[in-house]
């Protein structure tokens, strides 16, 4: 199976507030996405997640590295054409409230999406609306209310079926749910397996809720200050995390129980997230890591596989992981 | 309609006193020829200079005309330049404005430092020096003050597309592929449009200043069509011995620049507090 999606050595830096410095808020990443899967990204506030996704729908412009869709690089085109390839990789911003236009009604949101996509006939149009608004879960009667009427999730879907109007194959989500209210996240997150059921559109999941990435993503990134630090299925990462960074992370995940949760005594990941601008020298987290040692201040660890598709980027990798498979 | 209803809101919470004169202001000038009771340009020497009667309630100038017609008909060339003279400029600015704000980068860099320029020399030199060169006329002095006029609102408009471009809708229809000109025309145009001709108000005040200062100047609106400025120099001859003449055209003056300067404080205000 091919990727649909492939994102190769990708740097994006911004201008630093110091003159003359700059932050790699992405710092040399790769990642892919194959057809009709949500893939799963996360990590702290900060470590370059949501700049990676803007960076691959062109809202953010790399420095280096490209961004390939069904093998088109798009770093090769330009104008017109970027525009109608880039279509086909559609962005749930996180805050519904702030991505729609509030002085628009539902119908004319879409609309405006459906003209863009090229759809000429204003009867096909409104036939499209219809079921676009039926495909994520909406009445059709929504159609003449204005944005500004509605829920957060009701937003959200409304955002949902406008980016799917230019038949998106690809959708990156951009804490699509962690704006709304606990109870209206479960109908969302349903919303977006079932898109994939039945259009097979493949999801770059961007998160920091680490429980909803789990139940949702059958691979997952885990990043960290720009760079991936760990990849491979959930099954395998929430289950041996190899990584002293990702561990820490799921460690950090509370029990449902009240009970075992008040006895658990995390491990706690220590210190601030360092300055982008001035990234620690070799490792990038041994300034918080439990196990650094002295040569981790000056080889920068290699990402290798721990298991098949399973890639940690530290140099106890396969202790570690050895470690969990062991204690299992 | 998209500008016109945050200037309705907007003309809601502003002062009564401000909107009843600027209303005032507004009727007087559409409807001036209606209102007016004499020819304001009718001469009858054999009463000039003569003080109020029941014919002439505001009396009549130094060449026998109505004092209240001129006043009332001077309403409406104030208003007409003003809203000349603030499209011109607001044209002019909006376009630069929004240019800078869609491009950024060197564009904006460029067209910013012009606007800086513009801005550091005093509207009334440069009015003073297109005039200067182009001479003396109607027009030459809307074109003065338009070019004195376009730099503040190039920059306000700067500020609103480029606040306008960040925003999560705008992102959304960049990455669904909206062309240039449908994100430019559709979307940023209207509603900076919309957002400055609030501020466009604040400007009203001293755009009437401005032309009154020229006219007095003698740059301005030529004799004998009626207008603020122009009585006031007509007048000045007789500080002395009748300052009626002057102290009427200089009230309804500073009536209506008082009136538009709380309009646009309040203006300034609403804004900011809706920031």
């Amino acid at each position: 199976m091919s990727a649909v999606l492939e994102v190769e050595h990708l740097v994006t830096s911004f201008p630093s507030a110091k003159r003359g410095q700059t932050i790699k808020a992405v710092n040399d990443v790769s990642i892919h996405l194959n057809p009709g899967e949500i893939v799963g990204l996360v990590g702290e506030s900060g470590c370059g997640k949501s700049t990676l996704g803007r960076s691959i729908v062109g809202l953010e412009k790399p420095q280096s590295g490209r961004v390939v869709f069904d093998g088109v690089d798009l770093g090769s085109l330009s104008g017109r054409r970027l525009r109608e390839a880039r279509r086909a990789v559609q962005y749930v911003f996180q805050d519904p409230y702030a991505s729609l236009n509030d002085r628009q009604t539902v119908g004319e949101a879409i609309n405006e999406a459906l003209i863009i996509a090229g759809l000429r006939s204003q009867t096909e149009r409104e036939g499209r609306i219809a079921e676009l608004l039926n495909q994520v879960g909406l009445a059709t009667t929504a159609r003449d209310r204005f944005t500004r009427e509605l829920s957060g999730g009701q937003r959200q879907r409304i955002a949902i079926a406008r980016s799917l109007a230019v038949e998106p194959r690809v959708l990156i989500c951009d804490e699509p749910v962690s704006a709304l209210d606990l109870s209206i996240r479960a109908q969302v997150m349903n919303l977006f397996l079932d898109l994939r059921e039945k259009l097979g559109v493949s999801c770059l999941f961007i998160a920091h809720d680490l429980a909803l990435v789990r139940q949702a993503a059958t691979r997952v990134y885990v990043m960290y200050l720009g760079k991936v630090v760990e990849s491979g299925s959930s099954e395998e990462v929430y289950r041996n995390p190899s990584h002293p960074y990702t561990q820490l992370l799921l460690a950090s995940i509370p029990e449902a129980d009240p009970a075992t949760e008040r006895r658990r005594n995390p491990p706690l990941i220590k210190g601030e997230i360092p300055s982008p601008t001035n990234p620690p020298s070799g490792c990038f987290f041994r300034t918080r890591c439990p196990l650094s040692v002295k040569d981790c201040s000056t080889a920068e660890p290699v990402s290798a596989d721990v298991s098949p598709g399973h890639k940690a980027a530290c140099r106890f990798a396969g202790d570690l992981f050895a470690k969990r498979v062991s204690a299992a | 309609m998209q500008p016109v209803r945050p200037l309705l809101k907007a003309i809601g919470a502003f002062p009564r006193s401000a909107v009843f004169t600027i209303c005032a202001f507004v009727l007087l000038g559409l409807l001036a020829p209606y209102i007016a009771p004499h020819d304001p340009n009718a001469q009858d020497l054999l009463v000039a200079g003569q003080g109020p009667t029941l014919a002439h309630p505001f009396g009549v100038d130094h060449l026998g005309r109505d004092t209240l017609s001129r006043l009332i008909v001077a309403a409406r060339t104030s208003l007409v330049g003003v809203c000349l003279v603030l499209v011109c400029a607001h044209a002019i600015g909006i376009a630069i404005g929004t240019i800078a704000g869609y491009r950024r980068g060197w564009t904006d860099e460029l067209l910013m430092r012009i606007v800086d320029v513009g801005q550091a020399i005093p509207s009334l030199i440069v009015s003073l020096a297109v005039i200067g060169i182009a001479g003396v006329s109607y027009w030459n002095m809307i074109l003065a003050l338009a070019l004195a006029w376009w730099p503040g609102s190039a920059r306000i408009s700067r500020a609103v597309a480029v606040n306008t471009m960040n925003k999560p809708h705008m992102e959304a229809l960049r990455v669904l592929g909206a062309s240039p000109v449908r994100i430019y025309f559709v979307h940023l145009l209207p509603t900076t449009i919309g957002a400055v001709l609030v501020y466009a108000t604040a400007d009203a005040g001293a755009v009437a200043l401005a032309i009154a200062t020229l006219s007095f100047l003698g740059l301005g609106i030529q004799p004998p069509t009626p207008e603020w400025g122009q009585m006031l120099v007509d007048a000045l001859p007789y500080l002395e011995s009748d300052p009626r003449q002057v102290i009427l055209p200089g009230l309804t003056l500073t009536l209506a620049v008082i009136g538009f300067n709380i309009l646009g404080e309040a203006v300034a205000l609403t804004e900011f507090r809706s920031r």
